[in-house]
C-alpha cells in the first residue's frame, strides 16, 4: 500500500514538474512575465496540493500504525513514561525549540505529525528547516514510512554539511575519568563519548571530538546558590562537543585523573544515526538532575538511538552511577576493548619510582635549578641516567607549576631543562606504568549487610542498607585504594529484647586518604554527617552530627597506611545538660592493611565536646572478600563515652548488587 | 531525598570561584597555565555540573592553557598549537608523541610521513622553541619553513 501510494504521487510531481518547465519555455516567447507568474503561480498550486495529498497519506499511515509508539521515536524524543501526562509520556527536553508540535513535549503522536508537517514545508528553506534541523527525526520517519524524497523539498543545509564533515565519526569509544574525591561531583567518576574517525585513528585521537553531557551553568550566579542548583536540577542540562584533547588537559593533567577508554563496536551506520541525533540536541536544553538523569543516563540513551532494540537506561530509574553505566553497556556486548590513559601525575609517580635515592635528589635538584647539569655527580652517570633524570625533572616541575603562572626565571629554567631533554631524548624511554584492575570488575554499589553481634552482653541483630558506593574495607579490585564514598546508609537494629529501632543513618561519608611522599604532598580528609546513636550518660540516644578531619596519610610498605587527622564535630544529642547542640575537636587515627582478599583496618579515635562531654574509641575491622560481591567483616571496639563504657563485637555478611 | 543528599554535600563543601586563567591572545610559551586547584571545594563549580560554562559549543573551543584562542578551532591554524603548545613541545624535544602527531594530522601530513616530520620537528628543537617567549604563531611560521625546506614535506606547507 505505501509503495502504491507513493509511485502514484511520484508519477504526478514529475508530470507537474515537466508541465512547468513546459509553461516557462513558453514564456520566454509568448507571453509577458506577469502571465509566466501567474502560469507559476498556477502550478505551484496544483504541486503544493500534490504534496499536501502526499502528506495527508502520509499521516493517514501514521495513525493507522501508531507510529508514535514505535520505541525508537520515542528514544529520538527522549520521551520517559510519565503517569500525570495525558499520553503517558512526557520528554526529558526541557526546550520548545526541540518540538514541532506546540504540546509535543508530552505528546509523542502529535509531535510526530507535526515533524512529518514541518519536513514538507516550502515556505522555509535552509538551516532553520526541519529537515536540516531534525535530521535523525527525518531519516528515521523517511525510512518507517518509505518516502519518496522526491516529494520532500530539497533543502540545503549548510551548517549541518559543515559540522558533520568536521566531525567525521565512524566509531565511537566510551571514555571513563576515574574517581576524584576531591571534587564532589566527580566522585563517583564521569562518563563521556569520543567520535573516532577510522583507519587513522591512533594518530589522531586527540583530534577526535568528545560528547559531554552536564549541567549548562552560562548564568552568574553566586557561587555557593550556583553549586546548590547545579545539585538539584536547577539548571539545565546540555551536550557539548569538543576536541577530546581538552578533555585529555581537563581530566589527565588538571584533575590528575587516569582514564579508561573503551572503544564501542557499534558500526559506522550506528555511529552516524548517533551523530545525526546528537545535531539535534544542539544547545538543546534538558532536565538534569546529578543523582539519575545525568551525564551517564544521557550517554545511554544516545546509545539506545545508536543501536535500536538495545534497552540500557531501564535499571537507572533511581541512580545512574556513572561505573554501573559502564557496566551495563558491557552487558549490552558493546565494549569491544579497553585501554588505560594515565594521568601524567601517574606516569611522574612511575618516573620517580625508577629512580634510586640518590638519583632522586639529583632530579629534585635539577628541577629546581638546570646548572646541576654540570656537577660532578651528574657527569659520572651514563647517558641513559641522565636523560631519565632529566625527563622526570622537566615533568616534576611543570607539576609543580600546574596551576600557577611561571615566573620569568622559571619559565626560562623550564625552556633549558626541555632543551636538555632534546639533546638527549635518543635515549629516553617511556614510563612503565603499572596498569591498574578495571574499574568495571569492581563490586556493584549498592550493599546490604545482615549481622549479628553483642554489645555488653546484649546480643542484637542488625540489617543495613546502603544506596554507594565504596569503604575502606570493602573488595579493593576496580576501586581507587584510599578513597571512601557512602551515601544513604541506613542500619536498623533488633535487640534480643525485641526492641527495634535506627542505628545508624549516614546521609554522606566520605573519607579520602592518599598517602604523602617525598614528591608529593597531598592532604587526607573526611567528611561524614548523618544521624547515630551514642550511649551519653547511662542512655542510649540518636543523635544528629557533621564529622570532618583534615590530615595526613603515609605509606607503609607496600599494602599499609597509617593516618592521623585533626576532626571537628557538631553533634545535637538530647542527653546534653545544658545546649544540646554541642562542638568537639578531636583526633582520628588508624592503620589499613590490604592483604589481597581481605583488608584489616585498626582505628584510634576521640574527641571532647565544649561542655567536657568526652569520648574515647579503638576498634578493629577485618573484611574477608568471599566473591566480587561477597564479604564477610568482623569488627571488634571498645567504647569510653566519660562514665561508660562498653565493648561490641559484630560480624557481618555483606552483598553487593 | 535527591535535595536532601546534594544539599549536606553542599553543606560540607566550601565554594570558591573559579580562577580566571592568566594570558593574552598570544601570549608566550613560558606563559601557559595549567589551572586547577586541588583541595575540597576549589573546582567545586565547574566540575559540580561535569558542566561547562559559556556559549555551548559544538566543536568550537577556547584555551585551556591560559592562552586564549578565538573561537573556531580551525585544524592546521597556529590555534591548534597554541591550544596544546606545552605537550607539543615536550613531544617535539623527545621526537614522538600524541601532540606531536595530532599537530601533523592537522598540518595535513600523512600516514607515511609523518615520522619524518616528528624526526624534522625534533632535529630542529633549537629553531622552533628558540627560547622560553615562543609564541604559537612563531612556532607554527618556523614548522612551516621547516616543512617547506625539506623535499618531502614541502607539499604540506602552507
Amino acid at each position: 500500500m505505501p509503495n502504491g501510494t507513493e509511485f502514484f504521487f511520484a508519477q504526478q510531481i514529475s508530470v507537474i514538474k515537466s508541465m512547468r518547465s513546459g509553461i516557462h519555455q513558453l514564456g520566454g516567447f509568448l507571453f509577458l512575465l506577469l502571465a509566466s507568474c501567474i502560469a507559476e503561480a498556477t502550478s505551484l498550486d496544483q504541486e503544493q496540493t500534490v504534496f499536501q495529498q502526499a502528506l495527508q497519506q502520509l499521516q493517514q499511515q501514521v495513525q493507522q500504525r501508531q507510529l508514535w509508539q514505535h520505541q525508537e521515536w520515542l528514544n529520538l524524543l527522549h520521551y520517559d513514561r510519565d503517569r500525570s501526562s495525558p499520553s503517558g509520556y512526557t520528554s526529558a527536553v526541557d526546550d520548545a525549540r526541540f518540538f514541532n508540535a506546540a504540546g509535543g513535549a508530552t505528546d509523542p503522536a502529535a509531535e510526530l505529525l507535526a515533524t512529518l508537517s514541518a519536513l514538507y514545508r516550502r515556505d522555509i528553506s535552509g538551516n532553520a528547516h526541519a529537515q536540516c534541523r531534525f535530521v535523525a527525526r527525518s531519516h528515521w520517519l523517511q525510512k518507517q514510512l518509505s518516502i519518496d524524497a522526491a516529494t520532500l523539498p530539497e533543502v540545503a543545509c549548510p551548517d549541518y554539511s559543515e559540522w558533520y564533515s568536521m566531525v567525521k565519526a565512524q566509531q565511537a569509544t566510551l571514555i571513563f575519568p576515574t574517581y576524584h574525591l576531591n571534587s564532589p561531583s566527580s566522585m563517583f567518576g564521569h562518563t563521556l563519548l569520543r567520535l573516532d574517525h577510522s583507519a587513522d585513528a591512533e594518530a589522531s585521537n586527540w583530534l577526535s571530538f568528545a560528547v559531554n553531557f552536564g549541567a549548562n551553568t552560562s548564568a552568574e550566579d553566586n557561587s555557593l546558590f550556583y553549586a546548590f542548583k547545579g545539585l538539584t536540577g536547577g539548571y539545565p542540562g546540555i551536550f557539548i562537543v569538543s576536541p577530546y584533547f581538552k578533555k585529555i588537559q581537563e581530566y589527565n593533567r588538571i584533575e590528575k585523573r587516569d582514564i579508561w577508554e573503551y572503544p564501542l563496536n557499534l558500526t559506522p551506520a550506528e555511529v552516524d544515526r548517533m551523530v545525526t541525533h546528537l545535531w539535534e540536541l544542539k544547545e538543546v536544553n534538558f532536565d538534569y538532575y546529578f543523582f539519575d538523569e545525568n551525564c551517564s543516563y544521557r550517554l545511554l540513551e544516545l546509545l539506545e538511538v545508536a543501536r535500536p532494540g538495545t534497552e540500557l537506561t531501564d535499571e537507572f530509574g533511581v541512580t545512574a552511577i556513572p561505573i554501573d553505566t559502564v557496566k551495563a553497556i558491557e552487558r549490552a556486548g558493546m565494549i569491544e576493548s579497553r585501554h588505560f590513559r594515565p594521568a601524567r601525575i601517574t606516569e611522574l609517580a612511575a618516573l620517580i619510582e625508577m629512580l634510586s635515592d640518590r638519583e632522586q635528589t639529583l632530579m629534585q635538584q635539577l628541577a629546581a635549578d638546570p646548572a646541576i647539569i654540570e656537577s660532578a655527580a651528574f657527569t659520572h652517570l651514563s647517558d641513559e641516567r641522565r636523560a631519565r633524570i632529566i625527563d622526570t625533572a622537566y615533568r616534576y616541575q611543570r607539576y609543580q607549576q600546574s596551576g600557577e603562572a611561571r615566573s620569568d626565571e622559571q619559565a626560562r629554567n623550564s625552556h633549558r631543562l626541555l632543551t636538555l631533554l632534546n639533546s638527549y631524548s635518543g635515549t629516553v624511554q617511556n614510563p612503565t606504568v603499572t596498569v591498574p584492575s578495571r574499574p568495571e570488575l569492581g563490586h556493584h554499589s549498592r550493599r546490604v549487610s545482615m549481622s549479628l553481634g553483642e554489645r555488653n552482653n546484649e546480643r542484637f541483630t542488625e540489617v543495613a542498607l546502603r544506596m554507594a558506593f565504596h569503604s575502606l574495607e570493602d573488595n579493593e579490585e576496580g576501586f581507587l585504594r584510599g578513597a571512601q564514598i557512602n551515601m544513604a546508609n541506613v542500619q536498623l537494629r533488633v535487640a534480643d529484647s525485641g526492641k527495634f529501632r535506627l542505628q545508624q543513618l549516614d546521609v554522606i561519608d566520605i573519607f579520602s586518604l592518599t598517602p604523602r611522599t617525598r614528591f608529593f604532598k597531598p592532604m587526607s580528609w573526611k567528611v561524614y554527617t548523618g544521624l547515630e546513636r551514642q550511649i551519653t550518660d547511662g542512655k542510649d540516644r540518636l543523635t544528629a552530627h557533621v564529622t570532618a578531619g583534615w590530615g595526613a596519610s603515609y605509606s607503609v610498605a607496600e599494602d599499609g597506611l597509617f593516618y592521623a587527622l585533626a576532626t571537628g564535630r557538631l553533634e545535637h544529642n538530647k542527653g546534653f545538660s545544658t545546649r544540646r547542640l554541642e562542638p568537639a575537636a578531636g583526633i582520628d587515627s588508624g592503620f589499613l592493611w590490604h592483604f589481597g582478599k581481605s583488608t584489616a583496618r585498626l582505628t584510634l579515635s576521640g574527641e571532647r565536646f565544649l561542655n567536657n562531654h568526652y569520648r574515647t574509641r579503638i576498634s578493629y575491622a577485618q573484611n574477608f572478600v568471599v566473591a566480587r560481591n561477597h564479604s564477610i567483616k568482623l569488627t571488634v571496639g571498645h567504647n569510653r563515652n566519660r562514665d561508660d563504657r562498653y565493648s561490641q563485637f559484630d560480624l557481618a555478611y555483606r552483598y553487593h548488587f | 531525598m535527591k535535595k536532601l543528599i546534594a544539599g549536606s554535600i553542599l553543606l560540607v563543601s566550601s565554594s570558591a570561584a573559579l580562577a580566571v586563567a592568566p594570558g593574552g591572545p598570544d601570549c608566550g610559551w613560558g606563559n601557559m597555565l595549567f589551572d586547577g586547584q586541588s583541595g575540597l571545594g576549589p573546582h567545586f563549580i565547574a566540575s559540580s555540573t561535569n558542566g561547562t560554562s559559556g556559549n555551548a559549543s559544538f566543536g568550537m573551543t577556547s584555551g585551556t592553557n591560559g592562552c586564549s584562542s578565538d573561537g573556531t578551532l580551525t585544524y592546521g591554524g597556529s590555534s591548534l598549537v597554541s591550544n596544546m603548545m606545552d605537550e607539543f613541545s615536550e613531544d617535539v624535544a623527545r621526537g614522538h608523541g600524541e601532540a606531536l602527531n595530532a599537530v601533523a594530522v592537522s598540518m595535513g601530513v600523512e600516514q607515511a610521513d609523518r615520522a619524518l616530520f616528528a624526526k624534522v620537528a625534533h632535529d630542529n628543537f633549537n629553531t622552533i622553541f628558540p627560547n622560553e617567549n615562543v609564541t604559537a604563531q612563531q612556532v607554527t611560521a618556523s614548522l612551516n619553513a621547516l616543512m617547506k625546506a625539506d623535499s618531502r614535506l614541502a607539499k604540506y606547507a602552507v
